[in-house]
């Protein structure tokens, strides 16, 4: 018989475990106390009780995806075969170690792999939205900027996606079959080259004036830009640091193809918007380039919603990789992620028997989401205000 | 016998009572607003009363509480505002004591109000008529009917043509000023006691204006209504009000008679307030307008004393900054009250002190020509495939007329007449459709400014007309002038441009500290500064200014002319001033040049188009605009009707649908063809079919009736 611990027990073993997000968490809190004022929107933010929650919320998960060695008493991927399906609380008798949230079918630790799955889950996501929003940014703005044709093209591309069911696309994208074509290297070749030629253009049109700092910025732009682009679509990252997973990155792409298309049409309603205002004009009749007022007159005042809009955004990307994981697509199968072990812990005898094994992550996805949604909301709210 | 007899002096006291019962009277109201930085005073101290069928003006720059005031009578101020202290009385009643319920029945019924934006009044999901019949059904539970019947009497009274028509509209589909009309109609159609109007002309362009401001005062008349007319226009006070109430940071600090205040004003404010708009004496030579110094104090951050003694040239120390100050009676004068300590130890006649005047400038060499120049744009209904029908909007049509070097041209006209689009030819921003324009010697009317290069982009430069949106918030005002800088090919190094961008800013008269200001830590007046060094910091031979002050407070608005005409005068710039505001034109402009729907209609030098002969449209904008002094005797035109649309525009003369003289014209010509240009002697033109017997018949439309007051005033 497996010894297990009591319920109390495994509450202070959670809350001890997670020890450097608390520290992360209290040190934050007392930064923000100090220096409220000086923050602006972010300090504005614990203002309200629904803001500080969002904020806590998130932070948790940043937190413990980053101290994921620490927090994480085991491996997520190592068996302990005596502790299959066990109850949680349930102390491992040769090290003496305890599963606090209990073992899954395969008998691996669900507290430890919910934390690494929180890994996962926050290094796609929120890099997988920026490129989203750099890669809507970067059409939407000539969209909105230009209109007539290029309007009419562009946003009849992005209807065409936005009208494609979501999870088909994601059906067909990530399938093996695809997988083996040169389809998904070449959609991120195409979509990741995007936000490399978005800074290129930056740079170019504000230092016209000024060559010498103008090909600095250019220079790291195109020496970064395109060390992370051979890691992330040859996977020939020269130096070794960069390595993604070939069905990683069909999932980067997938979620980068299927939510840009979003931020594509914020972003053009905004600019029609802002396109109104004098200094718009004024940096016409200057003779500045289009490109420059895109990007440096007109982008820089679009980014309240566009703040509130990635906030909401990488909360469904979560759930995105949530329901993928859940139809066991892209991630393999001993992922940690979130999603696959829904999945796992979904089958009706799984969920009758061991609740724990489902419960756990979905409430880890739940939180998240709620968190940043009430980020959302609460900056929407905070940046409304006087 | 005895019990009529009774019976009739009680009907006298009744009479008696309600003639002396205020409909409204406020005393000593305090009104808060509770933000993030605390506890606001937005209101202070505020007692009025106004008495039946009497019209109280309450005027005052923007932030002086004034529409607060208006909010706090109908007890809607949000959830953010309070009440502190003082009572509202409607009738003799407290209407701090009504239940909701009653209070309910008060709005809308007995009190309406009517705002700036009509459309925001309106529901755009309703029609005119649903809106305008659910007022009877809801307050008096009239049928259907019968609210149709007086809603339709209604528009009648507002002058709206085709009652029947509006009433099945939607009010997308109405023009804006027909829109307050019908707003006006609605608030009419609860029979109120009382009309709370907060600025309802100033989203409405001046002739259309002036058509709404007739209809108000004539249906004050009508109706016996009391009415509480919210302004920043003193002119427009003078015309419809009886008695007038002067705001400065939450404080009323005058009120009285709208006579007594104009006249013999006994605040420091009030003075300032008429030293700094262009009334028809001010000279920009010799009599210059006077700005009040400095701005307009922060709610939480108002002196000790008098709000406005920081910025008084009366100012005492020890007298001015110590305790409350008090409404003071004036005496001679029938409830004219100064919250002024020293009202009667100023000399009110003198003259102010330190006017700078200047010699007038001689206008040099012409700079800019426009020879017959037109643009046309072709409106397509389908963007992507092309098709549908195309029409075509004439925005500019034969424009020409010549601009020296060092001279102001004022182009006026209201909205749609085609100045805007001007502009942008001019910049570069549009191309020209044919014609030409030649700056200097270079013709420029088809270079779009993206091959103008930087010489010629720097050489023809503007300053915009809203504050608020001139600089990008997100920049620093340093860095955005920098980049003017750059652009220009102004300075070879950082450094260089940086010492430049400093005298510019020196130039405007503001601190260099604000070299490292955010656009939101400036005010209006501040912003736009910002906007006049920008466009003269390339050395510009032209500037196009359009309506640059027509945003700003009236005291605000008196610094910046004063600025930008500084710099013309020093740099010999050619300035075209873009305005729909004669007083300002008079004031600053040369020559004159009239523009409606697409056409120049008349141009001259500044006294050719003051003076009669006339071109009727310059006749009715003139008598348009409200002039806040009460020696002016204005001829009274109001045009019936609209702008038409510069889509459909009328055929034949553009004027004639609204012309008042389309009659004195034989052979209906003024509906067949556009009138020629007449030379009138001396450069004055007018594009008219009137003959020159009319033409010379005219009187002038301003004159002074008062001329031995002013006298008797100065001896």
């Amino acid at each position: 018989m497996i010894e297990t611990v009591s319920t109390f027990e495994i509450i202070v073993g959670v809350i001890g475990r997670l020890w450097p997000v608390w520290l992360a968490i209290g040190a934050m809190l007392v930064f923000v106390w100090f220096y409220k004022r000086k923050l602006g929107l972010f300090g504005q933010l614990f203002d309200s009780s629904l803001g500080t929650a969002g904020v806590l919320l998130c932070a948790f998960w940043v937190f413990t995806a980053i101290f994921a060695d620490i927090v994480a008493p085991l491996d997520a991927r190592v068996p302990i075969a005596i502790l299959k399906n066990a109850l949680p609380g349930s102390v491992d008798p040769e090290s003496g170690t305890v599963f606090l949230f209990g073992g899954d079918q395969l008998a691996r630790d669900v507290f430890s792999r919910v934390v690494y799955g929180a890994r996962i889950v926050l290094t796609i996501a929120p890099a997988a939205t920026l490129i989203a929003l750099l890669v809507g940014a970067a059409l939407g703005l000539p969209a909105g900027y230009f209109g007539g044709r290029i309007d009419a093209f562009l946003s009849f591309l992005a209807n065409l996606v936005l009208a494609f069911p979501v999870i088909l696309l994601f059906y067909l994208l990530v399938t093996p079959g695809i997988m083996e074509t040169p389809i998904p290297y070449t959609m991120a070749g195409v979509l990741f080259i995007i936000p490399i030629i978005f800074f290129c253009v930056m740079w170019i049109t504000r230092y016209g004036a000024r060559p010498a700092r103008m090909w600095l910025f250019v220079g790291l732009t195109l020496l970064i830009g395109f060390w992370i682009y051979s890691g992330l679509v040859f996977n020939a990252d020269p130096l070794g640091i960069i390595r993604i997973e070939p069905n990683e990155l069909n999932i980067f792409v997938a979620v980068v193809f299927a939510s840009s298309p979003g931020v594509f049409r914020i972003v053009r309603g905004l600019v029609f918007d802002i396109m109104t205002r004098d200094y718009v004009a004024a940096a016409q009749t200057r003779g500045e380039n289009p490109w420059y007022i895109m990007i440096w007159e007109i982008l820089p005042n679009a980014r309240g919603p566009l703040i509130v809009d990635v906030c909401l955004r990488i909360g469904y990307t979560t759930i995105l990789l949530g329901t993928l994981g859940f139809f066991g697509l892209g991630m393999g199968p001993e992922s940690p992620d979130w999603g696959t072990a829904i999945k796992d812990g979904s089958k009706v005898a799984q969920l009758r028997l061991f609740p724990w094994q489902g419960v756990v992550p979905a409430f880890a996805l739940m939180s998240l989401v709620l968190g940043l949604n009430l980020l959302a909301d609460a900056l929407r709210e905070e940046s409304l205000k006087d | 016998m005895a019990a009529t007899a009774h019976e009739m002096t009680t009907a006298a006291a009744a009479n008696a009572a309600t003639e002396v019962t205020p409909i409204l009277e406020i005393e000593n109201l305090h009104i808060s607003f509770h933000t993030r930085a605390g506890e606001i005073p937005a209101v202070m101290d505020y007692s009025c009363k106004v008495m039946p069928g009497e019209a109280l003006g309450i005027v005052g720059e923007s932030g002086c509480g004034k529409s607060t005031v208006a909010l706090g009578i109908m007890r809607d101020m949000g959830n953010r505002g309070q009440i502190k202290s003082g009572k509202i009385k409607f009738k003799g009643r407290d209407m701090g004591e009504m239940s909701d319920a009653e209070l309910r029945d008060l709005r809308g019924a007995k009190i309406a109000m009517i705002y700036q934006e009509p459309m925001a009044s309106l529901n755009p999901a309703m029609k005119i008529g649903d809106q305008l019949m659910e007022v009877p059904i809801i307050h008096e539970k009239v049928t259907r009917e019968e609210a149709r019947k007086r809603a339709l009497s209604m528009l009648d009274a507002v002058r709206l043509p085709d009652p029947a028509r509006v009433m099945g509209a939607f009010p997308h589909q109405i023009s804006g000023g027909q829109q307050q009309r019908v707003v006006i109609a609605m608030a009419l159609l609860s029979n109120p006691e009382l009309l709370l109007l907060d600025e309802p002309t100033t989203a409405l362009d001046v002739t259309v204006e002036a058509g709404i401001v007739d209809l108000v005062k004539d249906l004050g008349k009508r109706f016996g209504m009391s009415m509480l007319f919210i302004s920043h226009n003193l002119g427009l006070i003078l015309e419809t009000c009886d008695r007038i109430s002067v705001m400065y940071s939450g404080e009323a600090v005058e009120t009285g008679r709208v006579t007594d205040v104009f006249d013999r004003m006994r605040h420091p404010y009030t003075q300032g307030l008429f030293r700094s708009i262009p009334l028809p004496g001010a000279n920009k030579h010799a009599r210059p307008l006077i700005a009040i110094p400095g701005q307009l104090p922060l709610p939480y951050e108002r002196p000790v004393g008098c709000n406005f003694g920081p910025r008084c040239d009366h100012f005492v120390a020890g007298r001015c900054d110590t305790g409350e100050i008090p409404m003071l009676p004036v005496s001679g004068d029938d409830g004219h009250n100064s919250r002024c300590v020293r009202f009667d130890e100023i000399d009110w006649l003198a003259e102010p002190e330190g006017i700078r005047t200047n010699d007038a400038v001689e206008p040099g060499e012409p700079v800019l020509r426009i020879e017959n120049l037109q643009k046309y744009y072709d409106v397509a209904a389908n963007k992507m495939f092309g098709g549908g029908e195309t029409r075509t909007v004439k925005a500019n049509e034969a424009i020409s007329f010549v601009a020296r070097e060092a001279e102001t041209v004022a182009i006026v006209g209201e909205s749609g007449c085609g100045k805007s689009t001007l502009a942008k030819v001019l910049l570069g921003l549009e191309t020209a459709t044919s014609g030409r324009i030649l700056l200097g010697d270079k013709e420029i009317q088809s270079i779009s400014v993206e091959s103008r290069g930087p010489k010629l982009v720097s050489e023809i430069q503007m300053v915009f007309q809203n504050p608020f949106d001139t600089l990008n918030p997100s920049h620093s005002v340093g860095s955005q002038i920098i980049r003017t800088l750059e652009k220009f090919g102004i300075g070879k190094s950082d450094t260089e441009r940086r010492e430049r961008m400093l005298k510019l800013l020196d130039l405007v008269k503001l601190p260099r500290a604000f070299e490292r200001r955010m656009p939101r830590q400036l005010s209006g007046g501040q912003k736009q500064r910002i906007g006049v060094a920008r466009a003269f910091a390339g050395g510009p031979k032209v500037v196009v200014a359009d309506e640059p002050v027509s945003a700003l407070d009236v005291s605000v608005q008196a610094a910046v002319t004063e600025l930008l005409m500084d710099i013309q005068r020093e740099n010999r710039t050619t300035m075209l001033f873009i305005s729909h505001d004669l007083s300002v034109v008079r004031y600053i402009a040369d020559r004159v040049v009239v523009m409606y729907l697409g056409h120049i209609v008349e141009q001259g030098t500044t006294d050719q188009i003051f003076a009669p002969p006339y071109h009727p449209y310059t006749e009715a904008l003139l008598s348009a605009i409200p002039i806040a002094d009460t020696s002016v005797k204005k001829k009274h035109i109001v045009l019936d009707g609209d702008i038409p649309s510069a889509l459909n525009p009328p055929s034949g003369c553009p004027f004639q649908t609204r012309c008042r003289y389309k009659s004195e014209v034989p052979d209906n010509l003024c509906e067949r063809e556009v009138p020629p240009i007449r030379n009138l002697g001396d450069g004055h033109n007018v594009k008219c079919h009137l003959s020159d017997d009319i033409l010379s018949a005219m009187e002038p439309v301003i004159s002074f009736a008062g001329k031995e007051k002013a006298t008797t005033a100065d001896a």
